[in-house]
């Protein structure tokens, strides 16, 4: 009897397995991508906090929220969620915008912006299509109590840099926009996004576009796999399953 | 030469010096002001702002737009008047390049307080991006900040150089360009279908020679340098500019809203029945349309109606700009994003913070201040004449 039982794969192990595969290809031919389940999704959040608390976020700074969506009328009615990380689009309407080429597209089709270079001016957050840029108005979660606490301080390695937060000062990534950029920190080491390291529901799939064998490739090749505003020809790289 | 006759000591006894004793004591008290939004500005930082994330350009940037668009059209308007070589109106067109560069300096200073980083407005020109009509835009700023200065120091003595009445026509296109380009900047944001249109450059062309006439003739005004003949042109120019804005709002909102696409349909419906619907229907279109072209037209080229129309029409350029700005920002591009995180910013309604308030009064002390300083160190007043020594 046990026989005919099917192992389940172990998906997270596969997909760390597709990303050391495409960690050792040059970087020009890799394809970062991601597809989110929607139907797997059950809405907990814990992507968005986890991405909070790897990224060191302040208040008002958000990579992937998760939205809480209505769709038809009573009694017709179906509730989807929705995380929306930076689609990383391979035709940006971000990236041109950018009057001092602060943000730019990397070689592995990652979005990235450079803190040191961004002035601030949010261009290109009114220029991305899903609201995935934030601007870091330099706001701390303890402002307006006796202390300041420690954990406010503590560096982030965004883009694998040290930035430590000086909450009063406009040091970076104070008064930069700021966006999801698949954890590329955690990439470089062989890590998945930390979204996908903690989706209680195993609804996100991450790995290398390029890599026909990878999950991710499959996945969204998938029938029911659609971008958001494909009309608009940026090209997303997340892909939703509907 | 040519020795024209200034209409400044003619008016100076008249209505001139108490308005002008108003400007001044107006200009020092918003400077003051703005001061201590300054302050405000440094202490907080951005935290003391309300714009953020999902509106991420509030009443600074309106502001700037309003008042780079009135430099360019006051500018505009002096390289019209050297160009065809109107005597007669060279000292309101000396006048109109002092007051494009004191507009222009106050629209910088609110862009430049608006930057996340203003001490890296170096990289603008240095490590410029020409993909990015932002990249272009500092460029031209930098041109035409040098052109209104050396402009302004080589009329001091009040000779228009022949060879600024001769190659005035490139300053005009220069300006057109300008002003055009300013407008791109926000035509070429796919992302906002309220701005996305051909129509927007053209908007801002329009608006620039509206609001710049009208800081001419508020300017003209105070400064008494208007008289019976120039505040007829001017009313007439600015009538017909009126029109033009009118038209092309009604071309633009009708057949967006016959259309009837969403994402165009409800950044309009915003502007026109939103909570800040008094915005468009009061300031906008009340005081900064209708008002004006009422006074202009019965006023028949009258001193005080034309000065204050034309300070109405340069008043209410900012209600016009906040109503591009702000309701294409402020809607929600992806559903359910407004719930689906809180937090400071991640908000699609604005209202600017008292740090903004204050701060945009000082800007605009500031460039009161420079107007009124500039208009003696550059000796505006002085009889103007031409350097074209064969007239
Ligand atoms: S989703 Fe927005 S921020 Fe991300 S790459 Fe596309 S346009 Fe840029
Ligand atoms: S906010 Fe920074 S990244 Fe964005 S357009 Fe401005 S300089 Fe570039």
């Amino acid at each position: 009897m046990s026989d005919t039982i099917v192992p389940k794969e172990n998906l997270l192990l596969r997909m760390q397995e597709d990303i050391r595969r495409a960690l050792e290809k040059p970087e020009g031919e890799r394809r970062w991508g991601m597809v989110i389940d929607t139907r797997k999704c059950v809405g907990c959040h814990a992507c968005t906090i986890s991405c909070v608390a790897e990224n060191k976020l302040p208040p008002g700074v958000v990579y992937r929220p998760v939205l809480d969506q209505e769709i038809g009328t009573y009694p017709n009615v179906t509730r989807r969620f929705m995380p929306r990380p930076c689609m990383q689009c391979e035709k940006p309407p971000c990236v041109p915008v950018c009057p001092v080429n602060a943000t730019y597209i990397r070689p592995d089709g990652i979005v990235a912006i450079d803190y040191e270079q961004c002035i601030g001016c949010r261009y290109c957050i009114t220029a991305c299509p899903y609201s995935a840029r934030t601007f870091d108005l330099g706001h701390t979660y303890t402002e307006g109590t006796p202390e300041q606490e420690v954990y406010e301080l503590l560096p982030n390695y965004e883009y694998g840099v040290e930035h430590p937060r000086k909450p009063g000062s406009e040091e970076s990534p104070i008064g930069n926009a700021r966006k999801c950029h698949f954890c590329l920190h955690r990439l470089e080491q062989g890590q998945l996004p930390m979204c996908v390291t903690t989706c209680i529901g195993i609804a996100n799939y991450f790995g290398d576009l390029n890599d026909r064998e990878s999950l991710v490739a499959e996945m969204a090749a998938q029938p029911n796999a659609i971008v958001l505003k494909e009309e608009l020809g940026t090209k997303p790289k997340v892909f939703y399953l509907i | 030469m040519t020795t024209l006759t200034t209409p400044f000591a003619e008016q100076e006894s008249r209505q001139t010096k108490w308005v002008l004793w108003f400007a001044w004591v107006l200009a020092i008290a918003s400077a003051g002001i703005g001061a201590y939004g300054l302050f405000l500005r440094f202490v907080l930082g951005h935290a003391g702002a309300n714009y953020g994330s999902y509106v991420p350009w509030g009443l600074w940037i309106a502001a700037y737009i309003a008042l780079i668009g009135a430099s360019a059209g006051a500018f505009a308007f002096a390289a019209v008047i050297f160009t065809l070589r109107k005597l007669r109106y060279y000292s309101l067109a000396r006048l109109a390049i002092l007051l494009a560069f004191g507009a222009f300096a106050a629209g910088m200073t609110n862009v430049w307080l608006d930057l996340g980083h203003p001490l890296r407005f170096w990289k603008l020109m240095l490590q410029t991006s020409f993909t990015s009509i932002m990249g272009w835009m500092s460029w031209f700023y930098v041109i035409y900040g040098l052109i209104l200065v050396v402009g302004l120091f080589i009329t001091r003595n009040g000779v228009i150089p022949k060879f600024m009445e001769r190659y005035s026509w490139i300053s005009f296109f220069f300006a057109i360009v300008f002003a055009g380009a300013e407008g791109a900047l926000f035509g070429v944001v796919g992302a906002r279908a309220l701005w996305e249109s051909g129509l927007t450059p053209i908007l801002f062309l329009v608006e620039a020679g509206l609001f710049g006439l009208g800081l001419v003739a508020i300017g003209g005004f105070i400064f008494g340098c208007l008289e019976k003949q120039s505040a007829r042109m001017l009313s007439v120019v600015m009538l017909i500019f009126l029109g033009l804005l009118l038209l092309f709002k009604w071309a633009e909102y009708t057949t967006a809203l016959y259309a009837s696409v969403p994402a165009k349909v409800e950044p309009i419906m915003t502007i026109l029945t939103g909570p800040f619907w008094w915005v468009f229907w009061f300031f906008h279109l009340g005081l900064g349309i209708l008002l004006p072209a009422l006074l202009l037209l019965f006023g028949r080229g009258n001193i005080w109606s034309t000065g204050i129309a034309g300070g109405l029409i340069a008043a209410m350029s900012l209600a016009s700009k906040l109503n591009l700005v702000l309701p294409a920002l402020a809607q929600e591009e992806l559903k359910g994003l407004a719930h689906a995180f809180t937090g400071p910013g991640l908000v699609f309604a604005y209202f600017p913070s008292l740090m903004e308030w204050l701060v945009w009064i000082g800007t605009l002390g500031l460039g009161g201040l420079i107007v009124l300083i500039g208009f003696h160190i550059f000796n505006i007043s002085a009889p103007t004449y031409s350097g074209s020594s064969n007239r």
